[in-house]
């Protein structure tokens, strides 16, 4: 298998808003593809065309190289922002048209409920469920068929703290597994803690595109702090990897040349005699990233 | 096939609102079929003559006849059976479930599939039974018996069918344009029990319209040409000339509505869009 899904130029309109644009998108197998934006950016509704729910105005995606989008479905978990099951059906009965659909055996629906901790619950009907119960099911669903591709839209969203601490836990595990995962979300932190590639949609149009740990790989700050604040300015002056320094009250901000990182500024001082009290390595976060990407498409 | 099927018996055979629209459905039938005789003996008590005659002695139950009057009668209880099939798929807009059944792996080709199954499971499932009623009743007072009566004018039974399947569709494309089954079941009754017999008989009977254009139009509305396929035979028994046979052109106009009705389903599903 080549890619797991290529999107090219998909455009949808509704009414006046123009909500795609021409997106080009590709996730290759064992990815984990965030698909970042603000609300109203175009994520769901790309979710929605890429699993026929939605029309496309134009532009076409393919799954898997070649294969019919309905079998390419069959072996696609899908969590999607509202659970949708039959209320008067208990979790079981629910699960074996999931199956009947997904054309996979009913053997793994007793683990699965297991696995999301609906098992004391499984023969009470859906509508009697809360609301965190329905969308374990929903997962619990999404994994029945043991699919190598999950999509996620907004997957936390609802959820109590426990809850997105779990479901986190979970799409890391699956991740783990060789799973492609791809998912929508407007939560930067979220896709910075599980994705390995990420987008930007704003108004239906992708602005940037890359590896999650390249944005956030500039490494390349150290702050530092020691007793004796300018005795420890004055001897990294003379450190061979130093670009600028900078001191504020408590502690010194460095920033350094390329190739140089915290283990060099540590091994530099412990030569000098001195021992630091405080090393951190800043990164950048997502979210300055993506305030910046915004920004310059302004 | 049997795919679609299965995927919509999953999805009703654990739902008890199902079961009791069935079984209304059923026991109209049943009542329906035995009727016929306990309304003439009720005739007879209320001291009612045609023309002094007995009303009991009337062969309503003579095969062939008896398909003809029975499936006549019948054709009025269809309306039950539509709400099945409203039901099953407003419940599939409202839950989403329609959204969710298609993001899970089936087509929306399969999906048509599985509600004309379901439609073509219920159209048998009642024919079977009113042929076996009419072979009951016929057992118990047809006064003629072997199969050249009995095999005779089966038509009936099969446009029986086919009424069910047409009027079923129309309430299924009813249920995808509204959506909400409450207001389904209401425009349908309103349109087919109301208006449109209303409408009809207006257009039929009026002096500024009665022998015009107007009255001919009647025949080609939805309703209309769906019970004409039927004609009423109870003029026989008062030596009134009836239709015994099914009209070809009533079926000519509702394969036109059913051909409509199919394309406005197939349009929709393809056509709208579905967000959660």
């Amino acid at each position: 298998m080549e890619q797991t899904l290529e999107i090219r130029e998909l455009s949808k309109r509704f009414g006046k808003i123009q909500a795609v644009n021409k997106l080009d998108l590709k996730v290759l197998p064992g990815q984990v593809y965030g698909i970042l934006g603000p609300n109203g950016s175009g994520k769901t509704t790309t979710l929605g065309m890429i699993l026929e729910v939605v029309a496309p105005d134009s532009g076409i995606f393919r799954w898997f190289d070649n294969v019919s989008n309905v079998e390419a479905r069959k072996k696609i978990g899908s969590i999607l922002e509202t659970p949708s099951f039959y209320p008067y059906l208990t979790a079981v009965q629910n699960l074996k048209i999931v199956a009947h659909i997904k054309q996979c055996s009913t053997d793994r629906i007793e683990p699965v409920l297991k696995m999301v901790g609906l098992h004391d619950r499984k023969d009470d009907k859906f509508k009697a469920y809360s609301l965190g119960m329905k969308q374990r099911l929903s997962i619990g669903a999404a994994l029945l068929s043991d699919p190598p591709v999950l999509i996620l839209d907004e997957p936390t969203n609802g959820l109590d703290p426990e809850g997105i601490a779990e479901v986190r836990a979970l799409i890391k595990d699956i991740a783990a597994q060789g799973k492609t995962i791809i998912m929508a979300s407007h939560l930067l932190d979220e896709v910075q803690k599980v994705c390995t590639h990420f987008c930007i949609l704003r108004k239906g149009v992708k602005l940037h595109e890359g590896l999650v740990e390249d944005t956030l790989g500039e490494i390349n700050r150290i702050e530092v702090s020691h007793e004796n604040l300018d005795h420890l300015e004055d001897v990294l002056a003379n450190f061979e990897g130093l670009e600028t320094i900078r001191k504020n009250t408590t502690s010194l901000h460095l920033s350094l040349k390329e190739n140089y990182n915290a283990t060099h500024v540590n091994a530099f001082c412990f030569e000098k005699d001195i021992v630091l009290r405080k090393l951190v390595t800043h990164t950048n976060s997502l979210e300055q990233e993506f305030l910046k990407i915004l920004k310059e498409h302004d | 096939m049997i795919r679609t099927l299965t995927l919509e018996w999953l999805k009703l055979k654990n739902y008890r609102i199902f079961w009791i629209l069935l079984g209304m459905y059923m026991l109209s039938l049943v009542v329906i079929a035995a009727g016929g005789g306990l309304f003439l003996e009720w005739l007879k008590h209320e001291g009612a003559e045609f023309q002094g005659i007995d009303p009991t002695i009337f062969p309503i139950y003579d095969f062939p006849d008896i398909w003809q009057n029975m499936t006549y009668l019948a054709s009025f209880g269809i309306i039950l059976l539509t709400f099945i099939v409203i039901i099953s798929v407003t419940n599939d807009i409202s839950y989403n479930t329609l959204r969710q059944n298609i993001i899970d792996g089936i087509s929306k080709r399969e999906y048509l599939m599985s509600k004309m199954m379901l439609i073509l499971s219920l159209a048998g499932l009642s024919t079977a039974l009113l042929f076996v009623l009419g072979i009951i009743h016929g057992a118990i007072y047809s006064h003629v018996w072997g199969s050249q009566f009995i095999f005779d004018e089966l038509e009936f039974v099969a446009v029986y069918f086919y009424q069910i399947v047409l009027f079923c569709t129309m309430a299924f494309f009813i249920s995808l344009v509204v959506k909400k089954s409450g207001f389904v079941i209401v425009a349908l009754f309103l349109y087919a029990l109301m208006f449109e017999p209303i409408a009809s008989t207006i257009l039929e009977n009026a002096p500024f319209s009665r022998d015009t254009w107007a009255a001919d139009i009647v025949q080609f509305f939805p309703i209309k040409s769906m019970n004409n396929l039927i004609k009423v035979p109870f003029g026989r028994y008062i030596f009134k000339e009836i239709h015994d046979n099914v009209s070809l052109r009533a079926l000519g106009i509702s394969l036109g509505w059913f051909a409509i009705y199919l394309s406005g389903i197939v349009f929709i599903l393809k056509k709208r869009d579905l967000k959660g």
